[in-house]
């Protein structure tokens, strides 16, 4: 609902999806996907030397940090791969990956919520922070490349037929996230009495592995991408 | 491919379903064993030595004794003197042992100890030994008084069954007590009167919640003074309750330990009082029946519920050099045995406790010796009862005779062997003992050994008759889990074939069937795969309504998502009408599944089920905690939604009658009546008036009868004119076969017939469960309503788009999601019991056990009867079956997805957990978590059946009714209903 309506007020120009996506090489995917990697490993190690926290004792905190850093990274790099160039210039595919962070963070939060994370005011921060980070793994990559294209999104999206190395980038790393949240849900209701079988840890966990593994694999599919284009090409 | 016929998947499908029935009794008849329990009290005998004869037989009947020269026997063959002559026995409902003596060695903490100054002090000087006391699972009162009073751990099924108290007939102490002449007087929980009816001289058996204990301590100083009793029991509720309101560090609680510390020295101070104007001694027993879990439930295994304590208080200071004694623990049968040789009665026969040597510590050494072997007479004749190997004639026997003399043996071999030869070496030594008491030779040593070779035997025996109810019939087992599989495999491979049939017939039509796995389907497979993956692990058990809630959920979130696919927001498209009616159709669906979702949670939200978080706060505790007026607030105005959702959902057929007008005014009669039930009985305790009684009976009967007369007669009255939806969407005005148009006139009168009984079926079904629900629940049933209302809608208008079965599988889910939302778990302490008398006015088992089913099962019983609803929303989807004309093929299209996927998930998951259930038979949790949530499935199972029944006797019933009775009427039609329109041969997807 909340996706539908939020593009449409947004729609302007649909001429955008007859064009071809721009490609990305392998040797580019790779750095941005390193990059993304190394963007977590960083959050991850400020948390731990600078602030001496880690994801089971300040799962709020250490959230906001992986966001933080990510931020930046996700939206420079991926506006770099924006549609039709011609008519979106960089600055405004940073404008829209920056206004793609709320969005992207509401429609993940009614999803944790509507999967049964709980809605008291003491997890509402953390509620919050994993969905800012969701929002950055999924849909903040999407909205700085396709922009408010909804046939796109839902392409990628609801029908998972990406298009182009590009669109793999961008779609095997947000379904593997979201994915990987759901199978990090499982440990929670086990009576293990662990700390990071609170929420939302096992699911950040989970989120991060599956964001991990989805970009193997997605540099995988980029490479395959690729390969068929040069055979075509010959 | 050949397709099955309708009666070959009918005759298979009741096939599988006896077989089943039939594995599903073997497995539960062998699973549960009804013990081999002794009937009969014990008498005289049991002062004598087990022979290898059956006893019993032997001996004179003592029942036509009087009670006074009975017990001067008994005094006499025992051997061993009475200690105490008068009883006293406080019994404090929840008591944990750590609130008095501790934990691990530790004091409790600093606020009880305060709370409790005057026992404490006694336990500090040695007046009183405190024990910690295991009870056996379940820890709910009734069982726990059955097993302090007679020593016996009742079977589960025993417990599981027995809701309504009824006379508790095996040997116990009070029937010990009560033929030896002794007057019993009993204040306090009317549990008691319901065991032992008859058995006291006063009593003042409380039911009511709030002056419950001040109901019987107010007779206390009245019953001390008196002397004309020899037993009284005092059963407090009220820290139980304390505990079920706040937990256990509830505000309330140290004053009620003071109130209960008060009673004790009240008591004390009294029988002391007595012992110096030497009116006897006298013996308090302070007992608890169970402990409490840190919310202040309690039902389960766990150490806090198991936890109870027992304090002897005598006039003797038992102990005085056992200080640390206050540590100890026993089991709680252990205090039968104690008793029944502290006052000189019997150990009844199906005791398993084990005498508290620490309390016998004022006899002499022969004595003791005596009390030991009494003890182990009677666990040696339970054993012979049990083990039928043990007459063991050539041991026994031999030995006596040949009396060989103190050797001890090393002791192996087979269960039997064992326990004779543990038996033989204490009755051994102790012989040899008493040979040298006459010949003066008596050292501690050799009676140290009989001591320990009698508490081996004791110890050894009683664990292994504890362990009893553990022991099973493999073969049974086996042919039962045997049947059970036959029949899932039976079942899958029935649902397999017709899914493989449909494609077939509708692959002109739509190129979907052509496409493999849709991820709907993967999941919903997954998801069964996931359910019966999870049934291994106790905390999943314990926890398993996140397990559906997140099923239900993320599969509605899938439908979203494939709602999405069809979704076009561009609006430039919306020339042609189709496509126009597409994007409404998928917008529908959009909305009303999120509707499905916002519902589902707020559901979720509702009851903070399972066992681990129920803390946690959840909206019903928040209600509760703001008042009762807002409850009955909610609860009027869910009833009122119910009843207006259900008459327009009535009105919004597309065809209108006049029938229509009488149903929804009877529901609105009875909605009335629910209604008129909740503004004027708003407390609970006008529930059981008679005027109250009155109103339901009405409502019981209104809905009765309605939903009978429109299944009945509705067929018959529902005109044939529908072609109007045709001819209003006529597409193709070419002629067609006059049989066909029948056909689909015929079906299109089932379709909206099946319509109105379904939405009956489900609105009266909901306004039933308002009324019987606790008031809490009303807003619950009222969001599962709109929740399955919300679905119809869904599916109704997504065609063929999603596979039936995926969808009959998410209603399943949604219905099972529902049945935790309601605040049911899988222990046995949700069950609400009260609800289950709302309008019965005499006892009677069979009323209030129906009650309870429809009580519990609320919510799967709303997805069986929302198939009917479902049937008639699909009816049209194949429309080249229903062309066919054939009988079968359209009643297997009809019912056979609706009838076999559930019966099929029901199967899987029963045949699944049975199999957990004999692997897990020795796990620690089996009595606590896994049996009661086997007896959960089996309800289920229960429930699909009754639902599948209604379903297809519903659905059966109408059509033959339209297609063949009603042959005449079909004529007559034709000329009234005017201008018949031919079908047009794509039957467009029908919307409500």
């Amino acid at each position: 609902m909340d996706r539908r309506n939020s593009s449409e007020k947004t729609t302007t120009s649909q001429g955008s999806t007859m064009k071809a996506p721009p490609s990305i090489s392998v040797s580019e995917a790779f750095i941005v996907n390193a990059l993304c990697v190394l963007g977590l490993a960083f959050a991850f190690w400020v948390a731990n030397t600078v602030f001496s926290i880690d994801l089971v004792s300040h799962p709020s905190l250490t959230l906001f940090f992986i966001s933080i850093a990510e931020l930046p990274i996700v939206i420079l790099l991926y506006s770099r791969y924006r549609q039709n160039r011609q008519q979106c210039t960089y600055l405004r595919a940073v404008g829209r990956g920056v206004l793609g962070v709320p969005i992207g963070a509401l429609l993940n939060f009614l999803g944790a919520i509507a999967l049964g994370a709980p809605v008291t005011f003491q997890y509402l921060p953390k509620t919050l922070n994993w969905a800012l980070m969701m929002s950055l793994f999924t849909t903040v990559p999407a909205s700085c490349v396709l922009g408010s294209s909804w046939a796109d999104w839902r392409r990628i999206f609801a029908q998972t037929k990406p298009n182009g190395s590009i669109e793999y980038l961008i779609c095997l790393p947000a379904h593997g996230a979201v994915i990987g949240a759901w199978f990090g849900a499982w440990p929670m209701p086990l009576d293990w009495e662990r700390p990071w079988q609170e929420w939302p840890i096992s699911v950040s966990y989970g989120t991060i592995a599956g964001y991990l593994v989805a970009m193997v694999a997605s540099l995988g599919f980029v490479l395959n991408c690729c390969r068929s284009q040069n055979i075509k090409r010959e | 491919m050949s397709s099955i016929s309708c009666t070959r998947l009918t005759l298979f499908t009741i096939a599988a379903v006896t077989v089943q029935f039939i594995g599903l009794s073997i497995f539960v008849f062998g699973f549960f064993p009804v013990k081999p329990l002794l009937t009969g009290y014990s008498g005289l005998e049991s002062f004598r030595r087990p022979t290898c004869d059956n006893d019993g037989a032997a001996y004179q009947s003592d029942a036509s004794l009087p009670p006074d020269r009975l017990r001067f026997l008994y005094q006499e063959v025992s051997e061993v003197p009475p200690l105490y002559d008068r009883f006293i026995l406080m019994v404090i409902d929840g008591l944990p042992a750590e609130f008095v003596l501790g934990k691990k060695g530790q004091p409790p903490s600093k606020a009880f100890m305060e709370a409790m100054p005057y026992t404490q002090s006694l336990l500090a000087n040695g007046m009183a030994v405190g024990y910690h006391a295991i009870a056996a699972a379940p820890t709910v009162t009734m069982p726990r008084l059955k097993a302090m009073v007679s020593g016996a751990i009742g079977g589960f099924l025993d417990v599981a069954f027995n809701f309504n108290t009824q006379a508790y007939l095996e040997d116990n102490l009070l029937a010990q007590f009560f033929k030896i002449g002794w007057k019993m007087v009993m204040h306090g929980d009317d549990t008691w009167l319901k065991l032992f009816p008859g058995l006291f001289e006063r009593h003042d058996g409380v039911k009511d919640t709030v002056q419950v204990d001040h109901n019987v301590s107010r007779h206390l100083g009245d019953e001390l003074r008196r002397d004309d009793w020899n037993f009284l029991i005092l059963h407090y509720l009220g820290l139980d309750h304390v505990g079920h309101i706040g937990g256990r560090n509830s505000v309330l609680m140290a004053s009620k330990l003071f109130e209960m510390d008060e009673v004790v020295k009240m008591i004390h101070i009294n029988t002391s009082q007595d012992l110096e104007n030497d009116k006897g001694k006298t013996l308090l027993v302070v007992v608890s029946d169970h402990g409490m879990t840190e919310n202040g439930n309690h039902g389960g295994s766990s150490y806090e519920e198991t936890d109870s304590i027992v304090l002897f208080i005598g006039p003797k200071t038992h102990a005085s050099h056992y200080f640390s004694s206050n540590h100890d623990t026993i089991f709680q049968v252990d205090i039968v045995p104690t008793l029944a040789l502290l006052f000189g009665v019997p150990i009844p026969k199906n005791n398993i406790g084990v005498l508290i040597s620490q309390m016998v510590d004022s006899l002499t050494d022969d004595q003791k010796l005596r009390a030991l072997q009494l003890n182990s007479w009677q666990l040696f004749r339970l054993l012979q009862a049990q083990l039928p190997g043990l007459s063991c004639r050539n041991f026994l026997c031999d030995t006596f005779i040949a009396n060989r003399g103190p050797t001890i043996s090393d002791c192996k071999g087979g269960r039997e062997k064992f326990f004779c030869c543990l038996y033989l070496n204490a009755a051994a030594l102790h012989d040899a003992w008493k040979a040298k008491v006459f010949s003066r030779s008596n050292g501690t040593e050799g009676y140290n050994s009989i001591i320990a070779a009698y508490n081996e035997f004791l110890s050894s025996a009683s664990e292994w008759l504890s362990h009893k109810a553990t022991d099973k019939p493999i073969n049974l087992l086996v042919l039962g889990v045997a049947a059970l599989i036959m029949s899932c495999l039976i079942l899958l491979g029935l649902v397999f074939f017709i899914h493989k049939e449909v494609p077939s017939w509708e692959m002109e039509d739509h190129d979907n069937y052509v496409k493999p796995w849709e991820i709907d389907e993967v999941f919903s497979l997954f998801g069964i795969l996931i359910l019966v993956a999870s049934m291994g692990s106790s905390s999943m058990i314990e926890e398993e309504h996140y397990i559906w809630n997140f099923l239900t959920s993320t599969v509605n979130l899938l439908f979203f998502r494939k709602a999405i696919q069809s979704l076009d927001l561009n609006k430039a498209r919306d020339a042609l009408s189709s496509i126009k009616e597409k994007r409404n159709i998928s917008r529908c669906q959009v909305s009303s599944l999120f509707l499905i979702l916002f519902t589902g949670r707020i559901l979720r939200g509702w009851h903070q089920g399972g066992v681990n978080w129920t803390n946690l706060p959840d909206i019903s505790k928040w209600l509760e905690q703001a008042g009762n007026q807002y409850i009955s607030l909610i609860q009027i105005a869910s009833c009122a939604t119910v009843i207006i959702l259900g008459i327009s959902i009535l009105f919004i057929m597309q065809s209108k009658t006049k029938v229509l007008t009488v149903i929804g005014f009877s529901l609105l009669m009875s909605g009335l009546l629910v209604l008129q039930h909740f503004v004027k009985h708003q407390d609970m305790s006008a529930l059981y008036n008679k005027d109250a009684n009155l109103s339901v009976q009405i409502f019981y009967a209104v809905l009765g009868i309605t939903s009978i007369a429109v299944v009945l007669i509705l067929p018959w009255v529902m005109p044939m004119q529908t072609p109007e939806i045709c001819s209003r969407k006529n597409i193709d005005m070419s002629a067609s076969v006059p049989v066909e148009i029948q056909n689909m006139t015929r079906i299109l009168v089932l379709k909206d017939s099946l319509y109105i009984v379904g939405c009956l079926y489900i609105t009266s079904w909901c306004l039933l469960q308002l009324l019987l629900q606790q008031p809490i629940n009303a807003m619950p049933v009222l969001l599962l309503f709109i929740q399955f209302l919300a679905s119809m809608i869904t599916f109704s208008s997504s065609g063929p788009c999603h596979k039936q079965w995926v969808e009959i599988t998410a209603l399943y889910n949604l219905g099972m999601a529902g049945h935790f939302a309601l605040g049911n778990s899988n222990t046995l302490a949700t069950i609400d019991v009260a609800g289950a008398f709302i309008g019965i006015s005499s006892h009677s088992t069979f009323l209030s056990g129906l009650l309870m089913f429809i009580i519990t099962y609320a919510s799967p019983m709303l997805f069986f009867l929302s198939m009917v609803l479902y049937i008639s929303v699909k009816a049209t989807i194949y429309p080249l079956v229903i062309r066919n004309g054939n009988s079968g093929e359209i009643l297997k299209t009809l019912l056979g997805f609706p009838c076999l996927v559930p019966l099929t998930i029901n199967s899987l998951l029963l045949t699944v957990y049975t199999i957990v259930l004999l692997l897990m038979r020795n796990h620690l949790f089996i009595w606590s978590v896994f049996s009661p949530k086997y007896l959960y499935v089996c309800a289920a199972t229960a429930c699909a059946y009754i639902g599948a029944i209604i379903v297809v006797a519903t659905v059966i019933h109408t059509y033959i009714v339209l297609f063949w009775l009603r042959k005449t009427f079909s004529s007559s039609s034709k000329e009234k209903g005017g201008p018949m329109v031919p079908m047009p041969p794509r039957f467009p997807v029908l919307l409500f």
